[in-house]
């Protein structure tokens, strides 16, 4: 047996170590795989859900027998003016008409000779009455005035001015956050659980004990964030690529630069989110020794992440509300309503300075107290342990 | 040299240990014998780092133990702890890498301990698969695997069966022969007796003895003579001077002999009785060292 001459690994290392067996462990973890996969799937249905409902507004196919082409231009153009897309169909006569009317081909077929007639299978839907009659009633007063010699009638068009131009990629934008806080929400208490069953796993087994043998509890514990945390990063990006991507394909949204800057603020509000959350779960696990118990321990700090999930969604319908604004900035709560705020484009970026450096103050007292818990109450089985218990131990 | 100096620690009112000291030579094993919740475990942890003692300190090399020197102790603690879904060949190696092993030398190391303990075949089952001897073994092997200048063993014998006993024996005498110094704990006191060089007993946060096995005997030897007279009175021992009678049947005679009593004066008072089969200082198994010594200061305790 040949000698190997080790080292002094260097806190970098022994964190990387950490790290590299959570991911490893985790990735062939299929409990791991199933939930990324379904997350995957949701967000896939989710946009092809609304490709359908998008593509199944007013589509009307009306049949035309006789008639110029002047006739066409007016049902297309009525159809236009009345917001339904209109396909005309035109036909050599009346018998093959009816046939398509019977097989449902067209709604209804318009017969353009003198006296123009619509003729329907049961009767005529409110849409294809009015784009009918519309064109009809268009071609006749335009044939009047031609007889009466007007040719050129002088008719003043209806300027339109947008009091809202943003109003409609306000909307996707908040649709996207709404969307991206319910993922964020997700992967925050997955993760989260992760976390914790990792910490009480090391616990029950003890061995804890071994691994604090060759590392201080502070290099395992950001071990173990950032290893689960590339993890969760990798898997928030992996929804946010395949959203856009989707969303782009089947041309849900309009202003693609608009949707893919609100991932990008989602995915960063993640980073601060999970990492509060998952130092706050990893000390509060550390409590306990056994799985059983996790769920009370984990109880606070689910509810407040409840919370957040709540008013972050809530804030979409008003994001300038008190509410929002007041939990925007508070630690914990900030990265589930942020985001949303954001894309409402109710923020100044003071705000946004502000609500980023609270919550980089909490992550950074969280690791720091949580830490000293974390180290007091790791060697400290059975039963449940207090917190000012684990401080004590950790000065002991 | 290991050594463990004037170990005090309290964890609140209860002083768990009070002075606790001794020391290890380089390719020696030292027993630690004590009752339950004496503080063998509370010291081994100290050495470890996983306890702060109040004062007090474990040098290696005449050097405090500090976060980078106990990278070189194997230890096994005493409840055991290895991750249950992980395989037996990436734990070791883990554990290997987090003792200061590149990864090729760690995955070599590991593939080697893990055939030399027997367990080649189990390599990539998780740990939870394995019987519980086996799982000892893969214990043993991660303690090994970083191939440590001192090991800490806490109980590393419970558990196991008498095949698991002579082999982790053979492990231990193999590493002390490389001059590794070895503690290990232990309730059975004939192993300590059979495998340690050195012995130390610990009762109620103190060291009552330490030393040798052979240092420890002669200390109570000399008190303890053993005399075996079949056709002697039952009182025939009564009225020696300086001899104290502590247990007679059949004229098989226990007697405890104060310092200044001669023990050819009780050889003549023996013959005077007839034949004599047995005539010897008794040679006092570690077993009846441990029962004195933690007896000594506080009998009324082990009474109760």
């Amino acid at each position: 047996m040949t000698a190997p001459v080790p080292h002094e690994p260097s806190s970098a290392s022994l964190v990387r170590l950490v790290a590299a067996r959570e991911v490893s462990t985790r990735i062939r973890d299929k409990g791991f795989i199933v939930s990324s996969v379904v997350i995957l799937l949701v967000i896939i249905g989710a946009v092809l859900f609304q490709v359908l409902a998008g593509s199944g507004d007013d589509e009307t196919r009306i049949g035309l027998v006789g008639g110029d082409a002047s006739v066409v231009t007016a049902l297309e153009a009525q159809g236009e003016a009345l917001d339904v897309d209109v396909e005309v169909v035109e036909y050599d006569d009346e018998p093959a008409a009816r046939t398509a009317v019977e097989d449902e081909d067209v709604e209804g077929v318009l017969l353009a000779g003198g006296e123009p007639e619509l003729l329907v299978r049961e009767s005529a839907g409110g849409t294809l009455e009015a784009v009918v009659q519309g064109a009809v009633g268009q071609l006749a007063i335009a044939e009047q005035l031609t007889a009466a010699g007007i040719d050129e009638l002088e008719v003043p068009e209806v300027g339109v001015t947008a009091v809202d131009a943003d109003a409609a990629a306000d909307g996707q934008r908040v649709v996207t956050a709404i969307f991206g806080v319910v993922i964020l929400y997700s992967l925050l208490i997955l993760f989260g659980q992760f976390i914790a069953q990792g910490v009480v796993e090391e616990k029950s087994s003890r061995v804890v004990e071994l691994l604090l043998a060759t590392m201080r509890p502070w290099q395992l514990l950001a071990g173990k964030i950032l290893g689960l945390g590339l993890l969760a990063l990798g898997q928030i990006v992996a929804i946010g690529v395949v959203a856009v991507v989707a969303a782009l394909t089947f041309d849900v949204v309009e202003v693609p630069g608009d949707l893919i800057s609100t991932v990008a603020v989602v995915i960063a509000w993640f980073v601060l989110g999970y990492a509060w959350y998952a130092a706050v779960f990893a000390v509060a696990a550390s409590l306990v020794s056994r799985q059983e118990d996790l769920a009370t321990v984990l109880m606070p700090t689910s509810m407040v992440l409840v919370v957040a999930f709540f008013i972050g969604i809530q804030a979409a319908s008003d994001p300038g509300g008190m509410l929002a604004r007041v939990t925007s900035y508070i630690p914990g709560l900030s990265p589930l309503v942020m985001p949303v705020r954001q894309a409402a484009g109710e923020v100044a970026l003071w705000e946004i300075a502000l609500a980023v450096v609270l919550m980089v103050l909490a992550i950074g007292l969280v690791v720091r107290l949580g830490g000293r818990i974390y180290s007091g109450a790791l060697l400290r089985t059975g039963g449940k342990i207090k917190m000012r218990e684990a401080l004590a131990a950790e000065r002991a | 040299m290991l050594e463990f100096d004037g170990l005090h620690k309290s964890f609140g009112e209860v002083r768990v240990l009070e002075g606790v000291g001794f020391t290890v030579a380089p390719g020696s094993m030292f027993g630690f014998c004590g009752s339950n919740g004496a503080g063998k475990t509370t010291t081994m942890r100290i050495a470890m780092g996983l306890v702060r003692p109040d004062t007090g300190e474990v040098r290696w090399q005449g050097r405090p133990l500090d976060q980078a020197s106990r990278r070189r102790v194997g230890y096994m603690p005493e409840e055991r702890g290895l991750y249950p879904k992980m395989k037996v060949g990436e734990q070791v190696t883990y554990f290997a890498r987090l003792h200061g092993l590149d990864a090729a030398a760690a995955a070599k190391a590991s593939r080697d301990w893990v055939e030399r303990l027997g367990l080649g075949a189990r390599r990539d089952e998780q740990l939870e698969k394995l019987s519980l001897g086996n799982q000892q073994r893969v214990q043993l092997a991660a303690a090994l695997v970083s191939r440590p200048e001192v090991l800490i063993l806490d109980e590393p014998f419970s558990g196991l069966d008498p095949v698991g006993v002579d082999s982790l024996a053979e492990a231990l005498l193999d590493q002390v022969r490389q001059g590794v110094p070895v503690v290990f704990s232990s309730h059975q006191l004939d192993l300590v007796e059979r495998l340690c060089d050195s012995v130390g007993i610990l009762a109620r946060g103190r060291m009552v003895a330490a030393g040798t096995v052979e240092e420890l005997r002669r200390r109570e030897a000399g008190r303890l003579l053993r005399v075996v007279v079949p056709d002697a009175a039952p009182d025939w021992a009564a009225t020696l001077p300086g001899a104290r009678v502590v247990s007679e049947q059949n004229g098989d005679t226990l007697l405890d002999l104060d310092g200044g009593a001669d023990d050819q004066a009780v050889l003549a008072a023996a013959l005077r009785t007839g034949r004599v089969t047995h005539f010897a200082w008794q040679q006092p198994t570690l077993v009846e060292l441990f029962r004195g010594a933690v007896a000594a200061p506080a009998p009324e305790e082990v009474a109760a």
